[in-house]
């Protein structure tokens, strides 16, 4: 046997385990439960609640199983009267001045201390007192109701906030009898994580304000299913009653999420309720040639797909083009890609507005990964805005794991404050600081890197991080890289591979739902699925037959620009809002004007739908099912929950699929699952994945092969004006959009708009603190506050991108180079 | 009698460097630095000094167990004195603060430590400015500090006042409060010498404990063992309080009986009452009926007969009592001091008292007495730390052993409510 293995007895059950576990957990392993409240496998162990008491043989007194840690040998009875006893003692203690309101308690069903009072517990108290009095219902935030008179003072939530959110925002108070959990000044407890201490609570202490009095657990439909807000795709239940939203709750996958939910994932499902939800297919009727009546969303479907097939047969197939979203799923993205190229003969088909290519020079690696790395680099990411889960990760493995981490951003991020080693380069800087570290680390020696706002020596210390490390873990976020650099920053992932010490791999960290699916799923002008480039004519012919375009189709900015000039004619927007989130801001909704035709197929009335000539509804997430591919490129599935009598997405697809093709040998699929069948036979890399594979904790799926990433550092831009500065627009985990609009449950969030500046230019301008100010780019202009800070480096401000409303990437021209922009005082 | 710690305590000003160092004060340190620091060690080992606070548990051996080659190590002296009835480590405090230090220089030698606070309670505040003048003359005159008499040892002692809570003098709630965080104990193991304050190997003595160590230093393990029984070693200060003529702070040899430390030491029971009951070491351990009076006061005499040395406070209960009150009282006070954490001491302690309160208020039952015996059983080594373990001590043994006392009451304000 091996060393770090522990044989014990437990109920005369023999149990091996591996040294350092806990009695409680070597328990379980065997089945053999034994009752906790205060212990949580995430927060080790605490012994406050007393309720897992053993009896060990050669120990004088009780012990408690949570606390300890097996030994050699050891005996562990947990059912002797002794047990029982105080088992029985103890539950009576807790339920001493417990109110015992189980009937009208959002718990009920579902309450751990319910759970132990009948399998443990006393049938009676022998408490003739009155029960003590203390606050029943008082909000501990705007989401979150505390009811003190609840409590049993396990410590769980506290526990949590000082260990897993590291914040320490919610704290125990006062002694003895009176205590009490609360926060400091009573201030509200709004952290970006709080809802989790929902979860753990064993009583209903900690309720959702949002579910509250709305329905009884058992009552509930749960669908386990997937958030769709970012690229974490952490594991949630969705709970269900008479086809209405209540409530969602974390549903731990340690490959994913590590048990815990943001707080987004939990309150940001508002909008499958929104006003704001387009219902039913809809066509402007005042738009010339294509007035459809009332059309079903089938007939508009059809119509659809003829009057595109339309324009092809007319203008020719690079008339037409698709824009999709890292949003949808992959199956419905597939559908997608593959109805534009081999219906109508196109590679006009993108994504997103940013460089970036499918492969990576080294591993994919999923995110648990991170947790045996020893040198975590993060690299222009902001987890905590941007894939909250990840925050939570690196925070853990920082501070309880002793990995060490080192951030190289241009922006000030939360992280830094975990981070043994923060480099923070010149807005625009990127490709030269990686260009420079690529040369450090392969022994060229020092590049110059004046321009860049790093110093040689702070480079110098991470390269020597990096030659001390035996496994690297990059997290790396290419939306936030400016013009090409991603393939610089490849060049140097190959370079650090090529260090002969060290195993390395990358998550790519782009926030969006489903961005790695999208580039998986070929959601790209110049690759099929699975990174096939579309000069592999061979390769390409294979899979999708004689007729598969193999010309590089347009990219979605190339698409806008075509559209302007009126060489594009049709294009079909998917749940993606160019207006506004696409650089260009108003020249973009011009482009879009010009257009013969442009369908939007989305599941709200955006800026974009409010173009269209003809609108798709789309069910999406909560009702939908499908498949997603995380930032760890795992594949899992995401279920609906929600009924609905509106067909799903790929149906939808499959229908205008079925309507151009010509031979009439139209696919008809059963569920989501036929798509993700076809995924599994087309698409390299998804060969394993299947309903049943994917069905416990998802399945990685294989990253494309490695790429031999070629790129140059391109000359810095100057100012425009000498008082220019440069932009960077940042994520706020919280934006005002189409998601959380304005009666989101979580709209106490929201934030005004800020621009961030380095003192040394808010002197030159002329500006302080709290100054109103535009943030000018052509005709543009987006209105904020000062606010001086180190966020970035001097020549730069940062304006996070607090709501659709503020309209900060109409400042942007393209994502070409960086946007020069200027800072004027109202 | 033997005395080592209050042989001179009234001298005038020896609360002094001048005084202290005339009395032969500060002579323990060339003696302790000439030797290595082990053998400092083994010779608080061999003095068979055990620790003051409570426990007892032998001090040499404690030293002993500090995590090898693990620093910075940690010394807390525990200052907390809160146990009621205990009032001995203020008077060497208030009286003799340069003993203290000189304890802490020669436990930091033996122990390889360069650190130490000095955790005193929150009312301490006067004796806190003592302890801080004292330390300041102690560094001028380069007994702490840098390169200490020359000896290339580095010490440095802070103070630090608690906020007022009991349950801060159990070690590892001293270690979190004096941390910064809530005064709560901590999980063990690890045990402080192995991860204590700031996780680091630490020692914690309580202040009667480290002024012992100056005399074995400067007297030999030998002379020390030689005082006291076979297994008590030295001498004790207890604190005597309750019905007795001349309460106070005493020293006595180990082993010294309690009726001569009531009668002889403490002038008798007042007005020549007859003694009931007495609680031989602060109100955590079990109180004695009278017919046992003859105990001698050593932690082996007192174990045997079911109760504990504790932390050296004699309460003395006489016969105009009854024990309901005292229970009431001693309730109150665990009530008011359960840090809360864990669960039965923090309902438990709660319950005792209102179910007491109910019984010395005229509305109790002869089954509320069951109830009461059956939540000692309930909290008896099963909560979180001995605070619990404190807190059932006196109302088990004040039931157990005077359950009439219990029964007057009942029946006495049954038959005759409006009393």
């Amino acid at each position: 046997m091996a060393d770090d293995q522990v044989t014990l007895t437990i109920d005369d059950q023999t149990v091996s385990v591996p040294k350092g576990t806990k009695v409680v957990d070597a328990a379980k392993s065997v089945g053999i439960e034994i009752p906790v409240f205060c212990y949580h496998e995430k927060l080790g162990p605490l012994g406050c609640c007393r309720m897992c008491l053993v009896e060990v043989e050669k120990m004088p007194k009780l012990m408690t199983a949570c606390t300890m840690d097996v030994g050699p040998d050891m005996v562990v009875k947990t059912t002797t009267p002794k047990v029982e006893k105080a088992q029985k003692g103890v539950l009576e203690f807790t339920l001493l001045n417990h109110p015992l309101d189980c009937p009208v308690c959002d718990k009920g069903g579902e309450c751990p201390l319910q759970n132990n009072t009948f399998k443990y517990g006393p049938g009676d108290t022998r408490m003739d007192f009155h029960r003590a009095e203390n606050l029943k219902a008082g909000p501990l935030s705007p989401v979150i109701t505390l009811d003190r008179e609840r409590c049993i003072a396990c410590q769980r939530c506290t526990r949590y906030s000082e260990v897993i959110e590291q914040d320490n925002a919610l704290v125990m108070h006062n002694r003895g009898f009176n205590n009490e959990v609360g926060t400091f000044n009573n201030e509200p407890y709004d952290t970006r994580f709080s809802g989790n201490v929902i979860d753990i609570c064993p009583v209903g202490a900690l309720t959702n304000s949002q579910f509250r009095f709305k329905a009884r657990t058992w009552d509930l439909t749960n669908s386990d299913t997937l958030c769709a807000h970012c690229g974490c795709n952490c594991n949630m239940t969705l709970g269900v009653r008479t086809n209405k939203f209540m409530r969602i709750e974390a549903r731990p996958n340690d490959l994913v999420d590590d048990g815990w939910i943001c707080d987004k994932a939990r309150w940001g499902y508002d909008f499958l309720e929104s006003k704001n939800r387009l219902v039913e297919a809809r066509t402007v009727p005042d738009n010339g040639t294509m007035v459809f009546s009332s059309p079903t969303t089938q007939d508009a479907a059809v119509r659809t797909a003829e009057a595109i097939k339309k324009i092809v047969d007319e203008h020719g197939p690079e008339s037409v083009g698709f824009i999709g979203s890292p949003y949808g799923t992959n199956e419905e993205l597939y559908l997608y890609q593959k109805l534009f190229r081999l219906g109508f003969g196109t590679n006009n088909i993108d994504h997103k507005t940013y460089a970036d290519s499918p492969g990576l020079p080294i591993d994919h690696y999923d995110v648990s990964e991170i947790e045996t790395a020893d040198l975590v680099l993060v690299i222009a990411s902001d987890p905590t805005e941007e894939l909250p889960i990840l925050d939570l990760r690196i925070k853990k493995v920082v501070t309880r794991h002793g990995v060490k981490l080192a951030v190289l951003n241009d922006q000030a991020t939360l992280m830094d404050k975990y981070a043994h080693l923060s480099l923070r380069y010149n807005i625009g800087s990127d490709a030269g600081v990686f260009a420079a570290l690529t040369a450090a680390i392969s022994g060229e020696g020092m590049a110059d890197i004046k321009t860049t706002g790093i110093k040689a020596d702070q480079l110098k210390s991470l390269v020597e991080m990096l030659r001390a490390s035996k496994k690297v873990t990059l997290i790396y976020n290419s939306s936030a890289l400016t013009g090409q650099s991603v393939a610089v920053l490849k060049q140097l992932m190959a370079m650090i591979k090529n260090i002969p010490s060290i195993e390395c791999g990358a998550i790519p960290a782009v926030p969006h739902t489903n961005a790695v699916g999208a580039m998986d799923m070929g959601i790209l002008p110049d690759y099929y699925p699975g990174g096939v480039p579309v000069a592999d004519g061979e390769a390409i012919q294979q899979t999708w037959g004689e007729t598969a375009p193999t010309q590089p189709g347009l990219s979605a900015m190339e698409m806008i620009r075509k559209a302007e000039s009126g060489e594009l004619k049709a294009l079909l927007v998917y749940r993606a809002n160019p207006v506004v989130d696409f650089p260009g801001g108003k020249q973009v909704e011009e482009a879009l004007k010009k257009l013969d035709l442009l369908v939007v197929h989305d599941m709200f009335e955006t800026e974009t739908a409010k173009l269209a000539h003809i609108l798709l509804p789309s069910n999406g997430p909560g009702v939908d099912d499908g498949t997603t591919t995380n930032i760890g490129g795992r594949v899992q599935f995401r279920k609906g929950g929600l009924k609905t009598a509106h067909p799903p997405d790929w149906k939808i697809i499959s229908l205008m699929a079925n309507t151009v093709s010509e031979e009439g040998d139209g696919i008809n699929y059963i569920t989501s699952f036929s798509v993700t069948d076809e995924i599994a036979k087309n698409v390299p890399g998804y060969a394993e994945i299947s309903k049943k594979s994917i069905k416990k904790e998802g399945m990685t799926r294989v990253s494309s092969a490695s790429i031999n990433a070629t790129g140059a550092v391109s000359k810095e831009s100057s100012p425009p004006k000498p008082e220019a500065l440069k932009l960077r627009i940042a994520n706020y985990l919280f934006a005002h959009n189409t998601i959380l609009d304005a009666t989101s449950t979580l709209a106490h969030h929201f934030k005004p708009s800020i621009v961030h500046m380095h003192a040394s230019d808010a002197k030159k301008l002329k500006l302080k603190n709290e100054d109103d100010v535009v943030v000018v780019s052509g005709d543009t202009q987006v209105s904020a506050q000062v606010e001086i800070s180190n966020r970035c480096n001097p020549g730069g401000v940062v304006l996070p991108n607090i709501s659709d409303e503020q309209g900060v990437w109409g400042l942007a021209n393209s994502r070409d180079s960086v946007t020069w922009v200027e800072i004027r005082k109202v | 009698m033997t005395q080592i710690l209050f042989h001179n305590i009234n001298k005038k000003n020896l609360h002094t460097l001048e005084v202290y160092e005339q009395e032969g004060g500060y002579q323990g340190l060339k003696k302790a630095f000439a030797r290595e620091p082990d053998e400092i060690v083994e010779m608080v080992k061999a003095s068979g000094l055990r620790g003051r606070g409570g426990a007892g548990f032998p001090t040499g051996l404690k030293w002993s167990f500090l995590a090898k080659d693990v620093f910075p190590r940690y010394l807390c002296c525990n200052a907390d004195e809160s146990e009621p009835g205990t009032c001995k480590d203020r008077e060497l405090l208030l009286k003799n603060p340069h003993l203290l230090i000189e304890g802490m220089i020669l436990c930091s030698y033996a122990c390889k430590i360069e650190t130490g606070y000095i955790y005193l309670r929150g009312e301490f505040y006067d004796l806190c400015e003592i302890m801080e003048g004292a330390i300041e003359e102690a560094y001028a005159k380069g007994y702490l500090g840098k390169n200490i008499l020359g000896s290339g040892f580095n010490l440095d002692i802070h103070t630090h006042l608690g906020a007022g809570a009991y349950i801060c003098g159990e070690e590892s709630a001293l270690l979190n409060s004096l941390e910064g965080g809530r005064g709560e104990p901590r999980m063990k193991p690890p045990f402080p010498a192995v991860q204590g304050l700031y996780e680091k190997p630490t020692v914690i003595n309580n202040v009667e404990t480290l002024c012992v160590v100056p005399y074995i230093v400067n007297n030999g393990a030998e002379k020390h063992a030689a005082i006291g029984t076979e297994k008590s070693k030295g001498t004790k200060l207890v604190s005597v309080s309750g019905h007795v003529k001349k309460p106070g702070n005493y020293e006595v040899v180990m082993g010294t009986t309690v009726r001569e430390i009531i009668y002889d030491l403490a002038g008798g029971i007042r007005d020549d009452n007859e003694l009931k009951a007495y609680i031989p070491g602060g109100s955590s351990v079990p109180m004695v009926p009278a017919d046992q009076v003859d105990t001698p006061y050593d932690y082996e005499s007192l174990q045997a007969i079911g109760t504990m040395l504790g932390s050296g406070a004699l309460i003395v209960i006489d016969h105009t009592v009854n024990v309901v009150e005292t229970s009431l009282r001693l309730a109150s006070f665990y009530m008011h001091e359960s840090c809360g954490k864990c669960t039965p001491c923090r309902e438990g302690t709660r319950w005792m008292w209102q179910l007491l309160n109910q019984i010395q208020t005229g509305q109790g039952e002869a089954a509320h007495v069951d109830k009461l015996v059956d939540i000692c059983d309930n909290m008896s080594f099963k909560c979180f730390c001995p605070l619990g373990d404190a807190a059932v001590a006196p109302v088990i043994s004040s039931i157990q052993k005077f359950r009439a006392d219990y029964d007057e009451l009942i029946e006495k304000l049954t038959a005759n409510p409006a009393v």
